[in-house]
């Protein structure tokens, strides 16, 4: 039912960027993989579709130097977690519910979530569901409503026929095209993201099989009435309105599909205590062109952040 | 392009195996596509009674295995096997061209807001093999 990538068959240009090592654990009865680096009040990076830990790897050294416990999740379906080969296995309940399963299995208190695409929604509801946990919450390129993300997730061209019925499988599945070419397509300095980055994306879904959630992810995106997240999501906008967590917002200056005057304004009405948005350099996958930089404005405002929790 | 790929009635199978080249779990996420199956293969009459075939441009036969769920409109999934000679491994160039082929026929058949325009347009966008040994 499940493929496995063992964290041996990184290729080693690519090992030599993710130092770190591998942890293990069930969620809800999947593998998860982790890292978790560093002492402190945690802070939980989570990545989106189709990416994995790796993501943040500019992001995790400064944040451990500077006094925090850095825990960096793979989101079962990516990266070295668990891949489940059939579509019903994913929800965006579920991987919410596999989040709040690792938080409570480390005991995480005064915790900081960053979140960047499903990390996002899936973050967030980690949050609102766990409010005596939470310390802050940063948020970067996502959204949280029942409304269609941004005009480009209705579009024919090219979004949903990269998902249709039979052409996902064929050509995310077959073909992998949004672990190698979409994210090259979204970042700003692609030649670096060739040469540094991109065999990484690509080898921890190297069989069609365990590129699956890349294709079922954008068909969790509520476009209509119908659509089997709206609740979810309704509840989501609804619970961050009345959200006093302390909150970041960074967005990338170039990101032409989530838009930072549309999508990161918007979470700033949905916050209006929410310190930015601050722009730095960088399309969808921002970490990719300003990790360095997303790390020292998370630095800053952690240390203007009261250390409130439950402990 | 579309007009290479043609429904059959089942061939002789005798000396040949299934090849499973794709799956799709849920083929009513649009539900024009699952609409488009039952609508080519009689599956509101049919039901589970028999695969459906199609012959792509190689000359190739594929088999299109439609799939229930409770609780859902029926078909649910399709998987598409390639049938190829038995105990002979099956050339994956020729078998990735003939899905491209397979799906164009299909998402011409669905019909807009879907195009074989937009099709063509998103295998350039991805740099398919596919669609670059077609121009």
């Amino acid at each position: 039912m499940a493929a496995a990538v063992s964290p041996l068959a990184l290729p080693d240009h690519i090992r030599s960027q993710w130092p770190y090592t591998p942890r293990f654990t069930r969620a809800n009865g999947w593998r998860m993989h982790y890292v978790d680096e560093g002492t402190g009040d945690p802070l939980v990076l989570l990545h989106g579709n189709p990416t994995w830990g790796f993501l943040y790897r500019d992001v995790i050294p400064p944040l451990v130097a500077a006094g925090h416990r850095v825990i960096v999740p793979d989101m079962i379906g990516f990266g070295l977690s668990e891949k489940p080969t059939r579509e019903h296995a994913h929800s965006l309940d579920g991987h919410s519910a596999n989040l709040v399963a690792l938080v409570r299995q480390l005991g995480l208190e005064r915790m900081t979530l960053v979140c960047h695409d499903w990390g996002g929604p899936t973050g967030l509801s980690c949050a609102l569901s766990n409010p005596e946990r939470m310390r802050a919450l940063v948020i970067m390129s996502t959204w949280a409503w029942p409304t269609p993300p941004a005009e480009f997730h209705t579009r024919i061209f090219p979004w949903r026929t990269m998902h249709a019925p039979l052409v996902g499988p064929y050509l995310l599945g077959r073909h992998n095209a949004l672990a190698g070419r979409g994210v090259y397509l979204s970042v700003v300095d692609r030649e670096r993201f060739r040469q540094r980055a991109q065999a990484a994306y690509e080898a921890v879904l190297p069989d069609p099989a365990t590129r699956l959630l890349t294709w079922t992810w954008p068909r969790w995106i509520p476009l209509d009435e119908e659509a089997r997240a709206k609740a979810r999501f309704e509840w989501l906008e609804q619970g961050l309105a009345r959200c006093k967590v302390p909150t970041l917002i960074i967005w990338g200056r170039e990101d032409e599909v989530f838009d930072a005057s549309t999508f990161a304004q918007r979470f700033k009405r949905l916050l209006p205590h929410a310190e930015g948005p601050h722009l730095v350099t960088g399309r969808h996958f921002l970490q990719e062109d300003s990790g360095p930089e997303i790390a020292a404005l998370i630095i800053e405002f952690l240390g203007r952040t009261p250390r409130t929790g439950s402990q | 392009m579309t007009a290479a790929v043609t429904v059959v009635e089942r061939p002789d199978l005798t000396g040949k195996r299934r090849a499973l080249v794709l799956t799709e779990d849920r083929v009513g996420h649009s539900p024009e596509f699952r609409d488009y199956f039952v609508r080519v293969f009689d599956l509101d009459r049919l039901g589970l009674a028999r695969p459906g075939y199609l012959v792509a441009p190689s000359g190739g036969v594929y088999e299109l295995v439609f799939v229930g769920r409770s609780g859902e409109a029926f078909p649910s999934g399709v998987e598409i096997n390639a049938i190829v000679d038995a105990l002979e491994p099956m050339d994956e160039n020729v078998v990735d061209r003939d899905l491209w082929a397979i799906l164009r026929w299909m998402i011409a058949g669905v019909g807009a807001p879907w195009s074989v325009v937009d099709f063509d347009a998103t295998g350039r966008l991805y740099r398919l093999p596919a669609i670059r040994s077609t121009q």
